[in-house]
């Protein structure tokens, strides 16, 4: 009775969805959906593929009776043997519909430690049950009319659900609801109250601005465990399917909502300088509430000769929660022996992302020529704008600052803490950009084709800000809410044309409307030797146009040669060489003057010169000179009928021209992997890896007796008074990474069973030299390192993790399964930023909240899932 | 190290356990030892048994392209003609550039020896999709409309290259192969398909796809999953995903193509937006501002800090902090002095700049900053 209802009411509803759907169009094309950015991916931690149980048993039968094993793909890899296609049951006695169906439920238990933060990194383990996967699938055979819903659920933070329906080569629609964690911290403190909302306040009995170090301590450690994370909960819809003729239109809406919270910062000045209690560093937890909408419209047209595209694309960020407030248990302390504060600031203030709207129209289109040819162009115009209020400059009460000496370094926090001090209330921020792209290619001859493309896009920064208080006359802006010219004199952060305090104080007054214009030129080649050998050339030019950055042009020069060969009886192997030197015109060092209060009326020049920025060795490594090689070999074996061996070896080598700076870098790695698959009931694999990497840079440690005290403050050479040699020091990283797999299945016929192990082990060592111990911060500490002129060590940093996988599903019936499986995980890690943190979060006026990954952590895991083949 | 040791201890034990059990399983046997002898009679046979091209023609099937009557058998085959670029029943006949003459000869023909193949892709998302759109107009749109025509193949089956073939032993160019798949599929995700580094490296579409079988649910893709087809080749790419901060590939929550279009795009990485920047912000919109005050490298390109597919440091970082901000922040006064191992939090002279996040504690921000105060990005 049950079948029979079901089998008639099944139908009845199905029959009303799709219907709702099935509209009367001609027949279209394949899918828009792979165009967008997300969302093309189903899965999680208990099945990666998102169908795992779908493409299970494998079908004994294999792919031919005109052969046994399975054929290789065009490179030499063998393709899998296909899995056993589902029973299609019919969905009525008049209907064209078929179904079939999978339903996986089942119960995990996780032991051990299971809040580890790498296990639970992007994984929403949780005891209890578990959905392991809900298939329904409709298809009617002659009209081509499907439906498809698939889900999975490990918990309420980890869950996925999505329905495709339409009708193979008319249209489609879909809809899908997921969540996915991400969890950044699960060993965290926060010393706060508040956690996870705008305003972080202090616990008692501490109280802001007047606290010490002992009693935040002995608060800190009671505070209870918090893990730090957050969920995406995305939902979209989309459609696509055709409008007339051989156009296609497209559209979706993507809604994400995101909770939760992540580390922060809270500075209060420098905590580091005074026995580290003349400021604070505060490591605060900020809220995450955010949303986005993403619109993407879009019609194209595929016809004999010409493609088109057009595709609008729209994004709406709000964030719910826009700003920060924090209480700081200190106050800043005068670095001045003797001389008080002017008032106690006790909290700070962030401004957290604004809401901002991206628009991005793009037109492609492409025409077939002769000669096999190609012309392809795509013009593209976006523009991001954001408008939220802005925060006034501080949020402190009272005074700040100090008087020295008579002379009254001090602000009143009424001038500055209020929406009439900004010059305007608004950020009216805005970036324009655009693209044109056109790409011509031939393939003239069957031993030759080649293309070209020019490719422009341009980035115009249009935001433009003056700091300014129209109630006080003065420019610039108030540091660090106060803090900092509560500490240092003078040091506020605001330049005065009329007060001889601050008319020489050097301070940013405009912000830095970084623009670019980027110019790839691209001349390729490609020469078909015989059927099994292609050599290709593919030169590129690439010139760069930054604006307000210390090169105005640079220019890179690429050659790139590769081979391929491909035999249809042996390897296949794709090598590439490619060579690139990047220079560019002359290097300004310093291309912010013009934001800064020097180059306002009334700036007046002290006696020492205005302070050198940096030093004129400098290059920052995106603009600086560069020669690049890299070099790739892609191997594909066939070894056997049964096997294939593919193996990558790699380098990379970039030189930069800079005494200062980043200097070079470099990677070489080697991975192999040996796919055996003697039969539809079996399957191995075993891959290895091994890459190093070395980075270099080296930078010097300024003079700062020099700074307002000497002319030679104002030298940016490197070797010169406030530069010298002696402060001159460099670091080494190096990382090793390893990787180890084994993987094997097989299906006894009843019994199906599978294993694998991962082994990971990465280790960083950073070395570090210098010319004296002047390039030190704390110069009493030179006894406890290796002498200058001598490498010294950091501890080694390691991330390691092995895991052991095992299953075994048994056929109770042919419809329905137990799968038992299980998984051992076991990591070491180590990282000397958190060395120390375990024993106390608070050091002096630092006060942290993230213990730091756990260094040493087994998890075990258990399930037993019921398989139902609907 | 002793856990490491029970593991592989564990996995050893499985792996001699089943080893045993494999080699005395009833199917591996029957797949294993059933062909060899198999193969051994076909040889010491084959004179005798070897089947002449007439005998074949006289054994197979009358072709049925007279079923329909929208493509009668006698018609020349040429594809990329003017017809509709996508309906299924309107698929064409492309040419085999190594059998010029050959003609249709319809699926009944194929399937009297490509009997299994017929039933596995039937089963496949392409083939049931081409056999449900000329449900009602004929059998022309069937093997043929990609394997090109059928009858030179028909009279000399094993000679390779007379028919249009996608596997490693084909004689089919690749260029070929990719152009019948083409012939449907151009446009859209494959507007620039031409002049990409995955055609420029001589990959067919097969070398991803494949058509003839149901090996993944969706995509008719040569493997059970995204990631792991595109690690197929880049090996490397995917080990980065072992590390310690990455994105979520491993755990299944994204995949390759959530960012890259392999079929080709405007940028050299062929990602799917304008820049790599427009393609984080997809996801991290919350990074897109524009900001009041913006942060120079991190407006310019993301990978200046991070490294997208995975790193050893904090939040895909490729130096730890603070030497990663060090590399350009040689301003004077805190920015550009050597941090040591004394400076940790455990050592005597604890530095903020060194400990926990380092530089992030006071310049969070460094993302941009909205605050009017916000320049160096710690409000």
């Amino acid at each position: 009775m049950r079948t029979t209802i079901g089998r008639t009411a099944l139908p009845a509803l199905l029959g009303l969805v799709l219907g709702a759907l099935y509209p009367a169009t001609a027949d279209a094309g394949d899918t828009s959906g792979s165009m967008r950015v997300g969302d093309l991916q189903y899965g999680n931690a208990l099945d990666p593929t998102g169908w795992g149980p779908l493409i299970w048993p494998k079908d004994p039968a294999g792919m031919s009776y005109l052969h046994a094993g399975m054929l290789r793909t065009p490179s030499g890899v063998l393709y899998p043997f296909p899995g056993s296609a589902p029973k299609a049951n019919p969905l009525g006695p008049t209907t064209d519909w078929t179904y079939t169906g999978l339903l996986e439920l089942g119960y995990v238990h996780v032991g051990g430690d299971r809040d580890a933060e790498f296990f639970r990194q992007y994984s929403g383990w949780k005891n209890g049950p578990v959905l392991g996967l809900l298939y329904l699938g409709f298809y009617n055979p002659r009209t081509g009319g499907f439906a498809d819903l698939r889900g999975s659920r490990l918990s309420a933070d980890d869950q996925y659900y999505r329905l495709r329906a339409g009708r193979y080569g008319s249209y489609r629609v879909e809809a899908f609801y997921r969540d996915i964690p991400h969890v950044v911290a699960t060993d965290a403190y926060p010393l706060w109250n508040g956690v996870g909302t705008t305003h972080l306040t202090l616990p008692a009995p501490l109280l802001p601005g007047q606290s010490t170090p002992a009693q935040v301590a002995a608060v800190e450690s009671q505070r209870p465990r918090r893990t730090i994370g957050l969920t995406r909960r995305r939902s979209g819809l989309s459609y696509e399917g055709t409008l007339y003729r051989n156009w296609i239109g497209y559209a979706s809406v993507v809604n994400e909502k995101r909770d939760g919270t992540r580390l922060w910062g809270g500075p209060m000045f420098f905590s580091f300088p005074g026995q580290g209690l003349t400021g604070a560093a505060l490591e605060t937890v900020r809220p995450i509430d955010f949303s986005t909408t993403d619109i993407n419209l879009g019609l194209r047209k595929v016809g004999k000769l010409w493609r088109f595209n057009a595709v609008y694309t729209g994004s709406f960020f709000r964030d719910h929660k826009s700003s920060l407030y924090y209480q700081s248990p200190y106050h800043p302390t005068p670095v001045v022996p003797g001389v008080p504060a002017a008032g106690i600031i006790d909290q700070g203030q962030f401004a957290l992302e604004p809401d901002n709207d991206y628009h991005n129209l793009r037109l492609e289109l492409s025409r077939e020529l002769r000669h096999d040819g190609e012309l392809s162009m795509s013009a593209a115009y976006g523009t991001m704008r954001q408008d939220d209020t802005l925060m006034p400059p501080v949020d402190c009460t009272g005074k700040g600052g100090f008087v020295l000496g008579g002379a009254d370094y001090t602000f009143n926090c009424a001038d500055w803490n209020t929406p009439a001090a900004l010059l305007r209330p608004r950020a009216n921020a805005r970036i324009d950009t655009g693209l044109l792209d056109a790409r011509l290619s031939f393939h003239p001859t069957r031993k030759f084709s080649w293309h070209a493309e020019l490719r422009y896009y341009k980035e115009d920064n249009k935001t433009r800000y003056l700091s300014y208080n129209p109630l006080t006359g003065q420019y610039g802006y108030i540091s660090e809410n106060g803090t900092q010219g509560t500490v240092v004199p003078g040091e506020l952060g605001i330049f005065d044309p009329k007060n001889p305090l601050w008319w020489s104080a050097l301070t940013q007054v405009e912000n830095m409307p970084f623009s670019y214009q980027d110019s790839v030129f691209t001349l390729a080649g490609d020469w078909y030797a015989s059927l099994r050998d292609t050599l290709s050339a593919d030169f590129s030019f690439d010139h760069y146009q930054p604006k307000y950055r210390e090169r105005t042009r640079v220019d890179e020069p690429r050659l790139k040669l590769s081979w391929a060969h491909r035999a249809e009886d042996g390897p296949t192997v794709r090598l590439s060489w490619e060579y690139a030197d990047r220079t560019g015109n002359h290097y300004n060092y310093d291309p912010y003057e013009q934001f800064f209060s020097d180059t306002l009326p009334g700036y007046v020049f002290g006696e020492n010169g205005i302070m050198a920025w940096t030093t004129d060795a400098m290059r920052k490594y995106d603009l600086s000179d560069r020669k690049e090689s890299k070099a790739r070999l892609i191997l594909t074996y066939p070894w056997g009928d049964t096997a294939t061996l593919s193996a990558t070896f790699y380098g990379n080598r970039d030189r930069y021209g800079a005494d200062v700076g980043r200097q070079s870098t470099s990677t070489s790695g080697f991975t192999a992997s040996w796919d055996w698959q003697p039969s539809p009931a079996t399957s191995f694999n075993a891959n290895l890896g091994v890459e190093s990497t070395r980075l270099k840079f080296a930078n010097v440690a300024d003079d700062e007796a020099l700074i307002d005290a000497s002319p030679g403050q104002a030298d940016p050479s490197l070797g010169g008074p406030l530069y010298p040699w002696a402060n001159y020091w460099w670091d080494v990283d190096r990382e090793r990474d390893y990787n180890a797999g084994l993987t094997f299945m097989h299906d006894f016929g009843r019994v199906r069973f599978d294993a694998s192990y991962n082994y990971i082990w990465s280790v960083s060592r950073l070395d570090y030299e210098r010319n004296s111990d002047a390039s030190l911060t704390y110069p009493q500490d030179a006894g406890l390192l290796p002498p200058p002129g001598t490498v010294g060590a950091f501890p080694d940093n390691h991330y390691r993790t092995s895991t052991l996988d095992l299953g075994l599903d048994f056929a109770v019936t042919p419809s329905v399964g137990v799968r038992l499986f299980g998984r051992y995980e076991h990591g070491s890690f180590y990282d000397w930023h958190y060395a120390g943190l375990a024993q106390s979060l608070v050091v002096g006026n630092k006060v942290y909240t993230d213990v730091g990954p756990q260094q040493h952590y087994s998890v075990t895991l258990l399930g037993v899932m019921l398989t139902m083949k609907l | 190290m002793r856990v490491i040791s029970l593991s592989l201890a564990a996995l050893l034990s499985v792996a001699i356990g089943l080893a045993g059990v494999m080699l005395s399983s009833p199917v591996a046997r029957a797949q294993q030892g059933g062909d060899a002898p198999a193969a051994q009679d076909d040889a010491s046979h084959q004179p005798s048994s070897r089947l002449s091209a007439s005998d074949i023609a006289r054994m197979l099937p009358p072709t049925d392209m007279g079923a329909g009557a929208a493509m009668p058998h006698g018609m020349p085959a040429h594809a990329f003609d003017d017809g509709p670029a996508t309906p299924f029943d309107a698929a064409s006949i492309p040419p085999n550039p190594l059998a010029p003459d050959a003609q249709p000869v319809g699926a009944k023909t194929c399937i009297a020896c490509h009997a299994l193949e017929n039933v596995q892709a039937s089963h496949g998302l392409h083939v049931a999709s081409f056999r449900a759109g000329s449900a009602n107009t004929g059998p022309q749109a069937a093997c043929e409309a990609c394997h090109g025509p059928g009858s030179d193949h028909e009279k000399d089956p094993t000679k390779a290259g007379l028919i249009i073939a996608y596997t490693h032993d084909a004689k089919t160019p690749v260029e070929t192969q990719t152009r019948t798949c083409l012939s449907c599929h151009a446009g859209g995700a494959r507007q620039h398909w031409t002049g990409s580094v995955h055609e420029a490296r001589g990959l067919s579409c097969t070398d991803c796809h494949n058509p003839m079988l149901r090996l993944s649910p969706e995509g008719a893709l040569a493997n059970d999953s995204i990631n792991e087809m595109c690690a197929t080749c880049h090996q490397d790419i995917r080990a980065k995903f072992n590390r310690r901060s990455h994105m979520p590939l491993p755990e299944g929550q994204m995949s390759c193509v959530d960012c890259h279009n392999p079929h080709g795009s405007l940028t050299r990485p062929l990602l799917k937006t304008d820049t790599v920047n427009e393609t984080c912000y997809t996801c991290h919109a919350e990074k897109r501002g524009p900001f009041l005050f913006e942060h120079a490298p991190v407006r310019e390109n993301c990978l200046n800090c991070h490294d997208p597919h995975g790193s050893n440091q904090q939040t895909l970082l490729v130096l730890p902090v603070p030497m990663l901000c060090q590399q350009c922040h040689t301003n004077t006064r805190h920015p550009n002095d050597l941090q040591v191992p004394t400076n940790l939090s455990n050592g005597p002279t604890p530095d903020e700049r060194l400990m926990g996040r380092g530089c992030l504690t006071c310049h969070a921000n460094v993302h941009g900053s909205n605050n009017p105060s916000g320049s160096h990005f710690h409000e």
